[in-house]
């Protein structure tokens, strides 16, 4: 790994593939010295940030969403434009590692030269998603990639997170997935500026109609978080790519309106501070638990609650008393 | 159920010789999750429907035809296919008159594609896993001096259907062969690639369409002729289970009916001339039983279509031994477990038999391992008077109560598919496929930790492994002789013809027609197999394979606290540690060898063991590969290779990532590769070289070894 962080800024910046690759790594890194080595370029590619059109996709595992975007991605190189995919895969809680297999289903948009497919393993931390992958979304839009589309599986929380760095986030749903809705968090679909029944093809046509009505009694239900956008409920046929085209239209309808009428620089403005409060709440949360007093007490704290000894509650204020003396409050 | 009166008695002895340990000790739970017991009486078959019936009867437990091997023995039908037309045909002629009966023709993988031979994305696959055939003369040369209106025919091809089946039509016409003559078996069972073997070249429908296409053409001009073999041999071979193979096997077979029926045909014009085919492992007696319950379970799906003819609902079948059974290390050992198998597939009564060659997880067959081979049955048939009686097992307690479990949790998974809307919606459930590839994760962990028993690769393992026999070389320049006799036909045809021909195809595959007459015109004419296939493909458009893996089967299996396992998992972590992120390796199946199931085991054991595993689409180039590798920034490459492309991709994918600039990336590579070909990977800059049945935590060692050194140093 090479140290010098202008060698990757000067890299990405010529769009660099191999380049592009390594930095996503050391932002990727868990380790000290590569993080700050990715804190820099990350730094310095600031001011060629901002350019694209960020799409956060998400669905139920089996709603297609790696054809869909194999189909979606296809089309947008198609139109000149360049694409780049991070795809967030589950880690193994058990073991740590994952399977990688995006790209598996989408073959032709892998090989396609204006298009970049990363998989991410999740890691195991939600929060750690969340850091890397709005990182990983400057740098490629550094790297002149105009449409960033960023994947998670919609089974967590990674959703929420990815939706508050995106302009726009879809939600990829399928016929006969009523039960999905109610394990699917509500919230994934408070934050959703489009739902998109997928499968919609051969016998199954008529059920995703079905489900089209039914999503959208259900989103006509909730408050509407934007003055200025009513999320659709579309439907598409990933397989035959029939109604990709209009999900593009709607994606740029969407940007028009918001940019307008000034909500898409708020929306932005925004995400940053978000972005600002979660990594303090983040920084807070490491510096707390990796201080020397606290890795020390927790074990024992932990068992005299298991034990009933103590409460939960006076052991949490003992904790954090304990901090409280420590910094002369 | 009843139980022997004496069996308390016999309970009280064995425990006693046991010194007090229970009996229910002795009993084994199979991989199909049937538990057999030590011992089993008459009391067991009570009520049993499939006990104590009698051959060529419903519902056909003791075989399809009355008399069985007492009147003929089942036909040797050996497997073959070599590099060139001209040598296969060589090669043919010499088995024939060594005692075969009937020919089973063996294609190279890019025909198998629909690619020609001048194709840019095969060119590593030309002639290696079979017979490279572009056009009908290159058919007729294969079928030189063999007459087809005498000789059974068997063609393993299930993706270029049309242009291989109506090739073999007109060589048979060329030949002064009438259609009506002509005896034999496609395999034609397109379900089944979907599932594990991936040679298609269009989506289910039209593929299906293809199918219903062939049986009617077929069951008009060819009576004789069989025009699918439904087969589960490729799923054992990708890891399933016997029950897995029986219940997938025949809901495959329920839904070509179904797609046949609904074409219009009377289910007694086609029923009749569908046959199956088997893979036997080297579980004895559950194979046997398998073969016998699935004539069971055929008779009772086919009765809900109310065939007329009895010979509907009668499943004849062709049976394979095992090649995932055959091993790398102490090669020898292969001759006596393809005995074996060819014995459970005689005593489950089968109609014709392929034996593998005891060098086939080195390299290709040569004349000497296939005479082995050969002889393997000839010596049951000629030697062992076992054909002598019919179902020489039936009654067999043990094997009796065998067949009725598999009937009922075949059954059980069955039921399963119905649910789902029949198999094809199964398959695109993905249902299946998980599991198959499940029970093949569970399959390698239990022989890398010894419980299934594989000698000479987890147990009494020869201290110096050597190859004392010749391997069989693919000569390099079959991709020039065929790209010639390409050129010289295309430069001595009638184009304007051709592309007349071609027209009416693709205007057939649009709006209807039957595709296989409608394909005869174009192959007269000297049109090639991958213009044929492009004929369509226009219309039909080319399957894109999903590849899904399934983590934790691997390592669920893996239950005793095994030592290798938790200290790979530990540098696993001990490399995150330092590294900042986990080992990365991406696993590639390059060329068109469509086999992945050492491919995705790896896969998804390497993820147990802590390691973020890509995985690339299948049939990729070595660029597409190495753009693969960098985008990802792996830190090493594994590459899958079963089908004698490794000397010429696996070089090209180093080239290439040294061209784009991830020369540090390494490589490694799995699967079939002829130990006399390991120096020249080596040299070519291969960093490790895992055979067939190497243990995964062994290749994991390996593999973490070269990181460690690499980027722990």
């Amino acid at each position: 790994m090479l140290n010098d962080p202008q060698h990757y800024v000067t890299g990405v910046l010529n769009r660099d593939r191999l380049t592009l690759a390594r930095t996503i790594t050391l932002i990727e890194s868990t380790h000290p010295n590569h993080q700050q080595l990715a804190q820099t370029i990350v730094d310095r590619l600031l001011p060629y940030t901002g350019r694209g059109i960020r799409i956060g996709i998400t669905g139920v595992p089996g709603a297609g969403k790696s054809t869909y975007i194999e189909r979606f991605g296809t089309m947008l190189t198609g139109l000149g434009h360049r694409v780049a995919v991070l795809a967030i895969d589950p880690s193994s809680s058990r073991s740590g590692g994952s399977i990688l297999g995006d790209k598996t289903r989408m073959e032709r948009l892998a090989v396609d030269p204006n298009a970049f497919i990363r998989p991410s393993p999740s890691g195991g931390t939600l929060g750690g998603v969340g850091r890397k992958t709005r990182e990983t979304m400057l740098v490629c839009e550094a790297a002149g990639y105009d449409v960033v589309i960023i994947e998670t599986v919609g089974v967590g929380q990674s959703e929420t997170t990815v939706a508050s760095m995106v302009d726009f986030f879809l939600v990829l749903m399928i016929a006969g997935a009523g039960d999905e809705l109610q394990g699917m968090k509500k919230g994934v679909l408070e934050v959703a500026d489009a739902i998109v029944i997928n499968k919609a093809d051969g016998d199954n046509l008529l059920r995703a109609e079905i489900a089209q009505k039914e999503y959208q009694t259900a989103l006509h239900m909730r408050m509407a978080n934007s003055p200025n956008w009513c999320p659709p409920v579309l439907t598409c046929s990933a397989v035959e790519g029939k109604g990709i085209d209009k999900i593009w239209e709607t994606i740029l309808d969407h940007r028009d309106k918001l940019t307008v009428s000034g909500e898409m620089a708020e929306k932005r403005k925004t995400q940053a501070l978000d972005w600002m409060a979660f990594l303090i709440d983040e920084g807070l949360r490491h510096w707390f638990y990796t201080s020397p007093h606290v890795r020390e007490a927790l074990p024992t704290l932990r068992r005299n609650v298991e034990e009933n000894k103590t409460s939960p509650t006076a052991a949490a204020d003992s904790l954090l008393a304990f901090l409280y003396t420590r910094n002369g409050r | 159920m009843a139980q022997h009166p004496q069996l308390p008695k016999w309970t009280e002895i064995a425990e006693k010789q046991m010194k007090g340990k229970s009996v229910e000790t002795l009993s084994w739970m199979t991989p199909e999750g049937i538990k057999v017991k030590p011992l089993y009486t008459a009391e067991d078959l009570e009520g049993m429907e499939s006990a104590n019936t009698l051959p060529g009867m419903a519902p056909y437990v003791r075989g399809p035809m009355a008399t069985m091997y007492t009147g003929r023995p089942w036909t040797i039908r050996q497997y073959a296919g070599f590099s060139t037309a001209k040598e296969s045909n060589a090669f043919y002629h010499k088995a024939l008159a060594a005692g075969q009966k009937g020919l089973s023709v063996a294609f190279d993988l890019a025909t198998h594609r629909g690619y020609d031979s001048d194709h840019p994305r095969v060119a590593g696959d030309i002639g290696k896993a079979g017979v490279a055939i572009d056009s009908v003369e290159d058919m007729k040369i294969l079928f030189n001096g063999i007459p087809l209106d005498q000789m059974s025919v068997s063609m393993t091809m299930n993706g270029a259907v049309i242009p291989i089946l109506a090739g073999y039509i007109v060589a048979a016409e060329e030949q002064g062969v009438a259609h009506d003559k002509l005896e034999g078996t496609i395999q034609n069972d397109i379900l089944k690639e979907y599932l594990t073997r991936n040679t298609y070249i269009y989506p289910p429908t039209p593929s299906m369409r293809v199918i219903s296409d062939i049986m009617a053409y077929c069951s008009r001009e060819m009576p004789k002729y069989n025009t699918i073999s439904i087969s589960g041999y490729h799923m054992m071979e990708a890891g399933a289970n016997s029950v897995l193979q029986t219940a997938f096997t025949l809901a495959d077979g329920v839904e070509y009916v179904k797609a046949a029926l609904k074409s219009g045909m009377d289910v007694d014009t086609f029923a009749p001339r569908l046959s199956f085919f088997f893979g036997i492992g080297m579980n004895f007696f559950m194979d046997i039983a398998m073969l016998r319950a699935a004539r069971f379970l055929w008779y009772r799906l086919m009765s809900q279509f109310n065939p007329k003819n009895a010979k509907s609902s009668m499943l004849r079948t062709h049976c394979q031994t095992s090649g995932w059974s055959l091993t790398e290390q102490d090669p020898h050992n292969n001759i006596i477990r393809t005995t074996l198998e060819a014995m459970t597939a005689a005593l489950g009564g089968t109609q014709s038999l392929h034996t593998n060659s005891f060098d086939e997880a080195i390299g290709l067959p040569t004349d000497f391992s296939a005479r082995i081979a050969r002889n393997t049955q000839i010596i049951i048939q000629e030697e062992s008077q076992i054909c002598h009686v019919i179902d020489p097992l039936g009654g067999s307690y043990y094997l009796e109560s065998l067949t009725n479990s598999i009937i009922n949790e075949s059954q059980k998974i069955i039921d399963e598919i119905n649910e789902l809307g029949g198999m094809a919606k199964a398959i695109e459930s993905g249902m299946p496929k998980m599991r198959i590839e499940e029970s093949a994760a569970r399959k390698q962990a239990r022989i890398d930790q010894g419980l299934d028993v594989i000698v000479g690769v987890n147990k009494y393992k020869l201290a110096n492994e050597k190859i004392d026999f010749e391997v069989r070389e693919v000569p390099a320049t079959v991709r020039d002789e065929q790209i010639a006799r390409i050129k010289e036909i295309k430069a001595s045809r009638d184009n304007v013809a051709v592309e007349r021909a071609l027209a009416d195809l693709t205007n057939a595959a649009k709006n209807g027609g039957n595709l296989l007459e409608a394909a005869l015109p174009a192959v007269r004419a000297r049109a090639t197999v991958g213009e044929i296939s492009t004929a369509m493909e226009s219309v039909f458009g080319r399957f894109v394979a999903t590849t899904r893996c399934i983590s934790g089967a691997y390592s669920s299996e893996y239950t005793g606290d095994n030592n290798a396992v938790t200290a790979i998992k530990q540098r696993t972590n001990v490399f995150l540690e330092k590294q900042g992120r986990r080992p990365r390796l991406l696993v590639t199946k390059m060329g068109q060898d469509g086999h992945d199931r050492g491919f995705k085991v790896v896969a998804s054991a390497y993820a147990d063991l802590g390691f973020d595993v890509d995985i690339s689409p299948m049939f990729q180039t070595p660029e597409e590969a190495a753009k693969m590798a960098i985008e990802n920034d792996v830190h090493l490459v594994g590459a899958s290779s079963l089908a004698a492309g490794h000397k010429s991709l696996i070089p090209a994918l180093i080239e290439e990532l040294k061209k784009i600039g991830g020369g540090e990336i390494l490589v490694v590579a799995g699967g079939i590769i002829p130990p006399g070909d390991y120096d020249f990977l080596y040299k070519a800059g291969v960093k490790a070289i895992f055979g067939p049945g190497t243990p995964i935590p062994e290749s994991a060692d390996k593999t973490l070894a070269l990181l460690e050194e690499k980027y722990l140093q």
